[in-house]
């Protein structure tokens, strides 16, 4: 301030305007990337109660891919998050169409609905399936009172399927959005001219609309998974022991039993195979030149 | 607008989907007015029981106030440094402009789980006491990516012409900025704000690891949920479903009225502007 106008922008000059990015490059750099290293650093350091200590090693790794739990919690977080992605990316493609070509004057409403829906309390959301599925919850005492049961269904909580199904209610609305982004470019007409030239809805789907939305839809598989796999909340409260999942593991490793260097061990076990998982997409897209798929506006 | 298609099967599965996104919330509300504690039908007819009883609930209350002080300031401070570092890239073409961005948009890509530990474990390590300081600047991490990746993209599409007319005829930097840039976005920032607003209202799962002694309206849902079926959760998750949407409606008004002064259609023809899709471009 002490130049002045002039002063200021003779920095402002040298400096360009990137400096302005300045304070939030260095927020996100002390309050992002250094916690990440140390927590990083963390997990090739020898655990102690709540703490971690000298000397570096690698044991916390081996140990972690040695436990059985770990191995079981591991399959389930893969399995919980791709079943989540798939369906959550499956029942998406119809809608993000419909909201694309169909909709019509409906579309302003339906698409307010799913985006409004989209900032529904994530706590809310889990809470709400329990009351639905749960023992005494709306499906058996429903059942219940019509005389088709007398049992509660207990097979309707507390496992892997009412995890995937709060998971899916919660990533749905996101799917929508990035596949109808991903639609934007495709005019109706290019429909049309596919069904003059003879192409029915099979073809008009494999050959016209999976090609152009292959590489959001990627994304958002890959987006809806790493969530997913990582969640400790969900499971916390529907997953029962079938439906637990690795996230869970690392949360209680923090909270719970203080083994800070066998939580981060884990931790970043997950994000190499999340980083895996990216690079196995990014290949796929692209030997299957999917990932150049362009429709002129 | 050329003729909408026909299609009767994914007319369905779109019903089916907004039942199902709204059904569950729906139940919700609708057992916060029950006049018993039960969650199930036959319906025993209203009562706002469930509603009086948080309102007169001191612990409701002061999470209810932590969480508007840490959604407030965490709304304020990224719209603050969020919209210098949005316009900053949008203007610059400084070769650190990919990598930066790169760096404004990762915290999207990783789970809150590990933001969580992360800070915890940073916070620890320095000796900095957990409060709600500690919470709100995890939350400033959180949503600073959402906020910058919309006024990245509303700032990147303003005619550049404007800002150089007015630069010709002797406006400075700051000049230019403040009459000729900002009234352009400013309803679409001060959205994106709300929705940083929300979003940090909303936050648990980073929150858990970062909050120390205090509570917050999802902490606060989250240890009822842990203790027993309490019946007033339906009536504080009705609250706050009502306040998101109020608040995602303000937004939504926001960004249409900034599109429409801004080149004369609204956010019916292009109702993503104020969704942060890009998450798409970034992370594939």
């Amino acid at each position: 301030m002490a130049g002045g106008q002039g002063g200021r922008s003779q920095l402002m000059k040298r400096a360009g305007p990137l400096a302005l990015a300045a304070p939030a490059t260095l927020g996100l750099l002390v309050f992002f990337i250094a916690p990440l290293a140390a927590f990083a650093v963390y997990s090739f350091l020898t655990g102690a109660l709540y703490d971690v200590k000298a000397p570096l090693t690698f044991e916390n790794y081996t140990e972690a891919a040695g436990s059985d739990l770990n191995r079981q919690l591991g399959r389930n977080s893969l399995v919980v998050g791709a079943l989540s992605a798939l369906i959550a990316v499956v029942f998406a493609l119809p809608i993000a169409y419909w909201l694309r070509y169909a909709a019509g004057r409906w579309r302003a409403l339906v698409l307010f609905l799913i985006v409004a829906s989209f900032l529904a309390s994530y706590l809310v959301r889990i809470y709400a399936w329990r009351s639905i599925l749960g023992g005494n919850g709306l499906i058996n005492r429903g059942l219940t009172e019509l005389g088709l049961i007398d049992q509660p269904l207990d097979f309707l909580l507390y496992n892997r399927f009412a995890v995937i199904i709060a998971l899916v209610h919660i990533y749905l609305p996101y799917v929508v959005l990035v596949l109808y982004a991903g639609l934007a470019p495709l005019q109706p007409s290019y429909l049309e001219t596919a069904q003059d030239l003879g192409a029915g809805w099979v073809q008009r789907w494999r050959r016209v609309i999976l090609p152009l939305v292959a590489a959001p839809a990627a994304s958002a598989l890959l987006f809806v998974f790493v969530l997913s796999a990582a969640d400790y909340v969900t499971p916390q409260f529907l997953g029962g022991t079938n439906g637990a999942l690795l996230g869970v593991q690392v949360q209680v490793s923090f909270v719970g039993t203080g083994d800070y260097a066998a939580g981060a061990a884990i931790s970043f076990a997950m994000l190499a195979g999340f980083l895996v998982c990216y690079a196995l997409i990014a290949l796929g897209l692209r030997l299957t030149r999917l990932d150049r798929v362009r429709f002129a506006a | 607008m050329s003729a909408t298609r026909r299609s009767p099967v994914t007319g369905a599965v779109t019903l089916l989907g907004v039942v199902f996104l709204w059904a569950p919330l729906l139940l919700v509300v609708l057992f916060s007015l029950h006049s018993t504690g039960s969650l199930t039908f036959p319906f025993q007819g209203f009562s706002l029981r469930w509603y009086e009883e948080i309102f007169s609930s001191p612990q409701v209350r002061l999470a209810a106030q932590n969480s508007l002080i840490v959604a407030t300031s965490s709304a304020l401070i990224t719209l603050l440094l969020g919209t210098l570092a949005a316009y900053g890239l949008a203007r610059s073409s400084s070769r650190l402009r990919g990598p930066l961005a790169l760096l404004f948009f990762l915290p999207i890509t990783l789970p809150g789980l590990f933001i969580g530990i992360a800070l915890l474990v940073a916070f620890s390590r320095v000796q900095v006491t957990l409060s709600l300081v500690t919470v709100t600047v995890a939350h400033l991490v959180y949503v600073f990516p959402f906020f910058f990746l919309i006024a990245r993209s509303a700032l990147e599409r303003l005619d550049p012409a404007l800002e150089e007319a007015a630069s010709d005829l002797g406006a400075n930097r700051w000049t230019v900025f403040r009459r000729v840039t900002i009234p352009q976005v400013w309803p679409i920032l001060v959205g994106a704000a709300c929705l940083a607003f929300a979003l940090s209202f909303d936050e648990f799962v980073i929150t858990f690891f970062v909050i120390g002694p205090d509570s917050t309206l999802p902490l606060f849902i989250w240890s009822s949920l842990r203790r027993t079926v309490d019946p007033s959760i339906n009536a504080i998750s009705s609250l706050l479903l009502l306040f998101t949407l109020i608040l995602f409606m303000v937004t939504f008004a926001l960004a249409t009225w900034g599109e429409r002064r801004r080149r004369g259609r609204g956010l019916a023809e292009d109702p993503l502007a104020l969704t942060p899709v890009p998450v798409a471009k970034g992370a594939a």
